[in-house]
């Protein structure tokens, strides 16, 4: 997530009356900026940018492509498609983390963009998770067993790991769900085939 | 997508081993196999998953090394009469991009075009889930074989990461997996970080030309080492 406390969300919305409703009904709890072409989207993308709303058809730049420039730039954003119809194939083949068909309702918009924070709160619990895990076993591996059960660092360890596992558990209701699924799979880096 | 774990659901993994620990596994838990190369683990998880087969469970398979044809070839020897529509199969070993199939006998098949290809896996084990649900089968069991060559392509953060996550979603989708690894291919610090990921492990060795298995973490101490 960004270093600031405030979300942001960046509306990337070629009709203007739309943006403005979606940033009025965001502006309160999220830091907002908009853009109303894929190309000013992207110049207005940077690290601190946490989800994007992004019409799919548009002008210029289409969602998609916009979609395949963000990836490629190597952002870690979250990318919600706003869509005028049910999209009629696999949101989550190509790279999607959520679809949104409008018109949009305020609650709605509030609602996926909450999931996905949280899922950005899930990839950074699961990355400290492992953090602690590894020392676990580097400590585990190099101590016996009654050098451990003397370690106050390896107790303190066991602790935040048996702390982590439930916020982990807590936190997307467990992965309950195949987007939240295969989007935090895809958090963690595919390697193609060389 | 509905689907809930019935928390009093349980799999009875005995069979091939006879562990009091195995008997009575609860649904969501995964666990790891993990013995040096050619001590028969691929094979074990397979009959583990047969014996579910044969009771109408559904069965996923994720195979980096075998192409699909022949691990359903394989499994329809395993269970006489087997109803292939319980039967997913993802396929690490693909040509070409992300595609699925059908097999003239009902078997879904994925096929991902690398081992290291963890989103398309995901959207693999994805859909066989749900082709496995709209074939009647609301439990079943799940084998990844194997994590080693998973290994290969990616690193030990990556496959822990990868085996949390299918651990959570099998808590609630109520699956049991089971995932094997070669104990002699990686180095202690590896494995001790991937067992983490596991609820519990069955652990096997080979002493004087015999396969011998324990089960650990799943019923409070390791059990004592048993032929199979």
């Amino acid at each position: 997530m960004s270093g600031s406390d405030t979300p942001v969300v960046l509306i990337v919305e070629d009709e203007p009356d739309v943006a403005e409703t979606y940033n009025l009904w965001l502006a309160d709890d999220y830091a907002v900026r908009t853009a109303a072409s894929g190309d000013e989207g992207l110049a207005k993308l940077d690290a601190d940018v946490d989800v994007v709303l992004l019409d799919r058809m548009m002008p210029g730049l289409s969602g998609d492509e916009v979609l395949e420039r963000i990836r490629e730039r190597g952002f870690d954003c979250r990318v919600a498609m706003v869509t005028a119809v049910e999209p009629d194939f696999d949101i989550l083949e190509m790279g999607f983390d959520a679809y949104l068909c409008k018109p949009i309702r305020s609650g709605q918009l509030h609602d996926t963009v909450e999931n996905l924070l949280e899922r950005t709160e899930y990839d950074d619990l699961l990355q400290e998770y492992y953090a602690l895990v590894e020392k676990q076993a580097t400590l585990e591996a190099t101590k016996s067993s009654a050098e451990l059960a003397d370690n106050d660092e390896y107790a303190d360890l066991q602790d935040r790991v048996t702390a982590l596992q439930d916020d982990l558990s807590e936190t997307l209701g467990g992965i309950e769900d195949d987007e939240d699924f295969i989007a935090t799979l895809r958090g963690l880096g595919d390697v193609e085939e060389q | 997508m509905s689907r809930s774990s019935d928390s009093g659901t349980t799999y009875d993994l005995t069979g091939r081993l006879e562990f009091d620990a195995l008997s009575s596994v609860r649904a969501g838990s995964n666990i790891l196999v993990s013995g040096p190369a050619m001590s028969g683990k691929e094979d074990l998880v397979r009959s583990m998953l047969a014996s579910g087969s044969e009771q109408g469970q559904g069965a996923i398979i994720v195979t980096t090394s075998d192409r699909a044809e022949a691990v359903i070839d394989d499994y329809r020897e395993r269970v006489p009469g087997l109803d292939e529509s319980k039967l997913g199969v993802v396929d690490c070993r693909g040509e070409g991009g992300r595609s699925s199939e059908r097999t003239p006998e009902g078997t879904f098949v994925y096929h991902i075009s690398s081992p290291g290809e963890i989103t398309g896996m995901g959207i693999g084990i994805t859909k066989c889930l749900e082709a496995l649900e709209d074939a009647g089968a609301d439990s079943g069991r799940f084998a990844l074989t194997s994590l080693s060559t998973i290994l290969t392509y990616t690193d030990k953060k990556t496959v822990f990461k990868l085996c949390h996550v299918l651990n959570s979603r099998f808590d609630s989708t109520g699956y049991l997996g089971l995932f094997t690894i070669d104990s002699s291919a990686h180095d202690d610090q590896t494995l001790q970080v991937i067992k983490q990921a596991f609820d519990g492990m069955v652990e096997i060795r080979e002493k004087e030309g015999r396969h011998e298995a324990r089960v650990l973490g799943l019923a409070g101490q390791p059990t004592d080492w048993q032929a199979f």
